[in-house]
């Protein structure tokens, strides 16, 4: 494994507080859905690196796309990150997602949708349901790129004003009763992981998730990152960043 | 020209050494470049039983620095001395024990469980702040730094390091009661005790409420308190706080460290450390220097 020095091609604004990366790897290595890149802020001001999920890849390019929410100092310095400029960036890291069956159901809600279109990309020959959820209109992101994927899209906000007026959990249950898929994939803020988990509709049929924590090293080795789960009746603390970062709906403490 | 550096009988090829709980058992960081490459590593800090460590978030950034309170998460001495122990003997590296206890009987019971590692030294972890019982509390009076030091001191056949909180009265008391204690060596310094307050929400950051802060931010704390400890003991001082860079390495040796630890750089670059123990090697080398030489050399202004 090694620490990789990426070129910035793109870094835009993409949706309200929202924005794109594109990144280049002279050797980008084999990429699964789910997993997430180290970004090293260029400044040394900030000690910890920033974990993002790997949005999206090229294999041919040699490139990744990350999309980010600008919350805090960190991400406010790499929002300022100009093109052509180099980032250090550890990839890929943590446990993917790799469907085994042919009917996907995949949700995302808010800026949990931006791990969505890479699982699409690692296994393109699948029939995939996506369910995007956005506060309102102005944070809505991905829908195109998910439909261009091939993907059948429904979407919802909170208010209506983009897609239908809904809370994408509620919105994913009926679709799960519709379609009845093989497999789900949900990543979002951890109540739509409570909501998901309360519905009927989902028993029977694995479910996975993706958990974010504040992260140290991202590699497994500092533990500063760890979850809860539920594993043969006990409890434990496990690495996201290793271990997971996704997990089955199940074993997770939610 | 010389990097070796020798801390109570054991050689360390060069003065780098990994600080304990930003390194796990070496595995991870292995991945990235040979161990060997290292002058020692210090293991996560060891408890006789697992134990589960706090509720996340266990970490968050501060300017220049970083909380954490991650809680002493550890899979038990028993498991590190089957597993992690027996793998770490095949690296080339010095192998530094990291071990912590609710109670002066845990102390001495790990103390002597690590008599069948392969680990070359003991740390005694006596300041982690982030533990509700024992840890900190031993690490705070001279008088029970001392008491801990000489328990295990008796008990464990390998030199041990008491490693030192900074969140006391006056660290150079702690180093001498150390150093009459028995200790071989003294560590510091541990993380500084503090509390990031998210405003929006009024409440402090981590689950934990108070964490320790390590990284760049604590750097001229830590010199100025390995300055001291040099004048007041006689023992050598592993020195650590902030280190980034060979030239902080430099800093930390002129103050009076035989060697350093480095701790939060490697979450910042995960090959931190190996690029430190490269860069201090070429500087040695280019300058023709023995790196004894500088340790305490530090010349006041007038």
């Amino acid at each position: 494994m090694k620490d990789r020095s990426a070129v910035v091609l793109a870094n835009e604004r993409v949706a309200d507080g929202v924005m794109k990366m594109t990144l280049y790897f002279e050797d980008l290595p084999p990429i699964e859905g789910g997993q997430f890149v180290h970004i090293r802020v260029p400044d040394g001001a900030h000690v910890l690196r920033r974990p993002f999920c790997i949005c999206d890849f090229d294999k041919k390019e040699r490139t990744i796309d990350v999309c980010y929410a600008v919350v805090g100092a960190g991400t406010a310095r790499l929002a300022e990150v100009e093109r052509m400029h180099r980032l250090d960036a550890l990839l890929p890291l943590g446990n993917g997602y790799a469907p085994k069956g042919d009917r996907i159901m995949l949700i995302g809600g808010g800026m949990g949708s931006a791990v969505l279109p890479a699982i699409i990309t690692a296994h393109p020959d699948r029939e995939y349901t996506v369910c995007l959820g956005f506060g309102d209109v102005s944070k809505v992101v991905l829908a195109d790129e998910l439909k261009a994927k091939g993907a059948k899209v429904i979407l919802a906000t909170d208010n209506g004003s983009a897609g239908e007026k809904g809370y994408v959990a509620d919105v994913a249950a009926r679709m799960i009763r519709q379609e009845k898929p093989d497999e789900i994939f949900c990543c979002g803020p951890e109540i739509i992981y409570k909501i998901l988990a309360q519905k009927s509709e989902i028993a029977g049929i694995p479910t996975k998730i993706s958990l974010e924590q504040r992260m140290g090293c991202g590699i497994g080795a500092c533990l500063v990152c760890n979850c809860k789960v539920r594993r043969a009746g006990v409890e434990e603390y496990v690495r996201v960043c290793k271990d997971g970062p996704v997990f089955d709906i199940t074993e997770v403490a939610l | 020209m010389n990097t070796a550096v020798e801390i109570a009988g054991v050689k360390f090829k060069n003065p780098i050494i990994t600080a304990s709980g930003t390194f796990g058992f070496g595995a991870e960081y292995g991945q990235f470049y040979p161990l060997s490459a290292l002058g020692g590593i210090c293991t996560k800090g060891l408890t006789i039983k697992p134990k589960q460590g706090n509720p996340p978030p266990r970490a968050t950034e501060v300017y220049g620095g970083m909380l954490n309170a991650v809680g002493l998460q550890n899979p038990g001495v028993e498991r590190f001395l089957e597993t992690d122990d027996k793998r770490l003997a095949q690296e080339d590296v010095v192998v530094i024990a990291n071990v912590a206890g609710a109670t002066l009987d845990d102390y001495i019971a790990i103390g002597e469980r690590i008599n069948d590692a392969h680990a070359q030294m003991v740390e005694l972890n006596i300041s982690c702040p982030n533990v509700k019982e024992g840890g900190m509390a031993f690490g705070v009076l001279p008088s029970s730094v001392e008491k801990v030091t000489a328990a295990v001191v008796k008990v464990c056949k390998k030199p041990v390091i008491t490693k030192l909180s900074p969140n006391v009265a006056c660290i150079a008391d702690n180093a001498r009661a150390a150093e009459a204690g028995g200790a071989a060596a003294v560590s510091l310094i541990n993380t500084l005790s503090g509390m990031a307050v998210d405003w929006r929400t009024r409440r402090p950051a981590l689950a934990n409420n108070n964490g320790g802060m390590s990284g760049p931010c604590v750097k001229p704390v830590a010199l100025k308190m390995v300055w001291d400890c040099f004048n007041a003991v006689g023992i050598p001082i592993i020195g650590l706080g902030g280190i980034a860079s060979y030239t902080d390495a430099l800093e930390f040796m002129i103050c009076g460290a035989r060697a350093v630890q480095v701790g939060t750089a490697n979450f910042t670059s995960p090959t931190a450390a190996y690029d430190i123990a490269r860069d201090l090697a070429d500087h040695v080398a280019q300058n023709d220097i023995d790196i004894n030489d500088l340790v305490g050399s530090l010349v006041l202004n007038g």
